[in-house]
């Protein structure tokens, strides 16, 4: 009996445990088969790429002519270019620049557009038209209205007696930045918006109502409590935007080829300059890896920094 | 069944239609912007005498060199173009053009051909361009202005006192005149073109004989930097010159400015376009009054391994023939045939020749490196410009280009 009553469960476990490994294995599978058709696009067009430009700076690779090994020689060159150096001081600056000016702008934007009130989806369509303009149309249209002829800008300034003659705004480093900033927030605001009105619109109203029973100003149920609940929505707003701001190349290339005296080089441009017009693809793509890196990192130390994925809702 | 039906026939046409003979084919050619229309006017000439047709695409004359590379590299390059000759050697020697030598010596014409062109096409004693078009620098003034501003119309000035003087006299004419114009925003084939005459008239150079020094800082190249500070200084040019990358070097067009270097090309483009505009051409005066000039111009080369290389060289030798060379000068292209130019000439417009003139006391600068160190809106040499003529610190600006110069000609050896 007790052998009998102490044997029969053993099997049956047994029989258990190895169906439930199947299945976990089976639904492995399963899954896998599921995420199949976007590894596939992420190996293909991203993985690959990636590999090939790896493979492209161990080289010296001309764009036209025949290539040659050279190990770690492009990385080495590197280090000690100052115009690489310079470009990176110079999107740092932008990328902080223009990251403060968004938010800034963004975040009173997206407090106002989301309470309900009287033209709430007229403002918000408003706001974000320019992010359907493509950033190449935006950077043209842009430097027309900064043209000191034929532009807005500069005749309006004269018309209204602010100045004595057109002043030519894309010729001096700060009033051309200052243009760039002022595009850039005028195209991207707007999505950033969106993203942070996603986030404030997911915060339950019965919290802010209990803040307010208790007595919390208006101030500090911002600071105490939209705040903290917006912490992932600020993240991906953040790390959109730097993420895009390190990659700026349209702007500069357009608007002002560069800038006066090569100041407006970012990093994007210079590879560009270096794999189309020095046509040395290798050292390119050296400079492209590097900056990939930098980019790896950056967007690491700000999940870190915003505690991201460290807790499970 | 009916779509099979309808894709059997769809291929059996396209098969039809790839073994036609090559009675009428379309070439494919790029040029590059910027110098004029002479050769635009060349090719509709031509495809309207004749079936096989040259389709032309214009490339901005600042990309057309990664253009051409980039498309060379995915296999998409047009079948000939009009390139600036100083990259001639660059792609002949990455072997990316079709090696025109037994061909073009055998041309009757061959000996008479602009030598400069052919130099610039030759790599290792074989020919990979031929002379298109050739294009000198020039100063040109406009007499209207000259003459509302009391100056003597007809009297071309020969130094920069005086160019400066005129300037001053036309700016006083009004808002919107003023007295000289240049492209300085980045602009660096714009500036090696117009500006480096003042030095060469002088006998300096901004790069040594060999192309491997830069010897930009020089007395001369100070004195022409502090002309072009001066007139800047005093109002004379207009604001948009700091930031003109090229786009608007023909401002002189517009017949609200009084003097400027221009291309012989611009000559063409005048004449045939602004005959509202009375300009004078005259040499552009050194530094010290004796005057220089750019040669340069475009040679035609051929992608290697294009299937339509027969059609190419019968359109080459119809820009050869006398009709083809008298529509190329009347666009403002001097004649690249040495042998019939007096010929080609006769007739039109006597400013044409003062370009021709200027071949004589004309430079070409020889690098490889042209693109990185010169042509680049983003090289040593347009941040110079912009640096020295419209900055505040002019030594700065002589150290810091001197030095990325140099470092740009090493790294390169």
């Amino acid at each position: 009996m007790t052998s009998v009553v102490s044997s029969s469960p053993l099997p049956a476990t047994r029989a258990r445990g190895h169906s439930r490994r199947r299945r976990r294995a089976s639904t492995g599978w399963r899954g896998l088969a599921y995420i199949a058709p976007a590894m596939l696009l992420v190996l293909v067009f991203f993985v690959l790429p990636v590999l090939l430009t790896v493979w492209m700076s161990l080289h010296n690779w001309p764009l036209m002519g025949a290539q040659k090994w050279i190990g770690l020689k492009n990385y080495t060159r590197l280090l000690s270019d100052a115009r690489f150096l310079q470009a990176l001081n110079f999107t740092a600056f932008y990328t902080l620049v223009v990251t403060i000016a968004i938010f800034a702008v963004a975040f009173p934007l997206a407090l106002f557009v989301e309470k309900q009130r009287r033209f709430v989806g007229f403002y918000r369509t408003v706001i974000f038209l320019p992010v359907v303009v493509g950033l190449a149309t935006a950077s043209l249209l842009w430097a027309w209205l900064a043209n000191v002829d034929s532009g807005f800008f500069s005749p309006l300034l004269r018309l209204l007696g602010l100045v004595d003659r057109s002043p030519n705004l894309l010729a001096r480093f700060d009033t051309a930045f200052l243009t760039i900033i002022v595009m850039v927030v005028w195209k991207i605001a707007g999505f950033t918006m969106i993203l942070l009105l996603t986030g404030l619109q997911a915060i339950p109203a019965e919290l802010d109502e209990a803040a307010r029973i208790d007595g919390a100003r208006r101030f500090q149920r911002f600071r105490h409590l939209t705040l903290p609940l917006m912490r992932r929505t600020i993240a991906l707003a953040l790390i959109v935007s730097i993420t895009g701001s390190i990659l700026a190349f349209d702007q500069f290339y357009i608007m002002t080829s560069g800038g006066p005296q090569n100041r407006m080089i970012s990093v994007v441009y210079y590879i560009f300059n270096q794999s189309f017009v020095s046509f040395n693809l290798g050292y390119g793509a050296a400079l492209s890896i590097v900056l990939l890196a930098i980019l790896v990192v950056i967007s690491i130390a700000q999940l870190k920094l915003l505690k991201i994925g460290e807790e499970r809702p | 069944m009916t779509v099979i039906k309808t894709l059997l026939a769809a291929t059996s046409l396209a098969a039809l239609m790839l073994a036609q003979p090559a009675s009428a084919d379309t070439i494919n050619m790029w040029v590059r912007t910027g110098i004029g229309d002479s050769f635009k006017e060349v090719v509709k000439a031509y495809n309207a005498g004749h079936d096989d047709k040259v389709q032309l695409t214009e490339v901005p004359y600042t990309e057309l060199v990664q253009k051409y590379a980039t498309a060379i590299a995915g296999g998409q390059a047009p079948d000939a173009l009009s390139m600036d000759l100083i990259y001639t050697p660059a792609f002949a020697a990455a072997g990316q053009l079709e090696d025109l030598t037994d061909w073009a010596k055998s041309l009757p014409y061959f000996n008479s051909l602009s030598p400069s062109h052919v130099r610039l096409g030759t790599y290792q004693d074989r020919l990979y361009g031929l002379p298109l078009s050739v294009e000198t620098s020039v100063f040109a003034w406009n007499k209207n202005l000259y003459r509302k501003a009391g100056l003597d119309p007809e009297k071309a000035p020969a130094t920069w006192e005086e160019i400066t003087a005129n300037a001053q006299k036309i700016r006083a004419l009004g808002d919107d005149t003023y007295g000289f114009y240049f492209s300085g925003g980045g602009c660096g084939g714009c500036m090696i073109f117009t500006f480096t005459p003042l030095v060469w008239g002088a006998g300096a150079d901004i790069l040594s004989a060999d192309g491997k020094t830069a010897t930009l800082d020089t007395p001369e190249m100070r004195k022409a930097v502090d002309i072009y500070r001066t007139m800047i200084k005093k109002d004379l040019v207009p604001a948009i010159a700091a930031s003109d990358n090229g786009a608007n070097f023909l401002s002189f067009t517009n017949g609200r400015i009084g003097q400027q270097s221009l291309g012989a090309f611009a000559i063409g483009t005048l004449v045939t376009q602004h005959p509202e505009i009375d300009f004078g051409v005259t040499l552009i005066p050194g530094v010290n009054g004796k005057p220089s000039s750019f040669a340069g111009g475009d040679n035609l080369v051929v992608t290697k391994g294009t299937p339509r290389i027969e059609e190419v060289k019968t359109f080459i030798q119809y820009i050869y023939s006398m009709d083809g060379q008298k529509i190329m000068a009347k666009y403002g292209s001097l004649p690249t045939r040495g042998d019939i130019a007096d010929e080609v000439l006769k007739g039109l417009d006597p400013r044409m020749a003062v370009g021709l003139k200027a071949i004589s006391v004309a430079k070409t600068p020889y690098t490889l490196q042209f693109n990185d160190l010169i042509n680049s809106n983003n090289g040593p040499w347009a941040a110079f410009i912009t640096a020295a003529l419209f900055g505040d610190d002019v030594d700065g600006a002589f150290k810091t280009a001197q030095e990325d110069m140099q470092s740009i000609i090493d790294s390169g050896q």
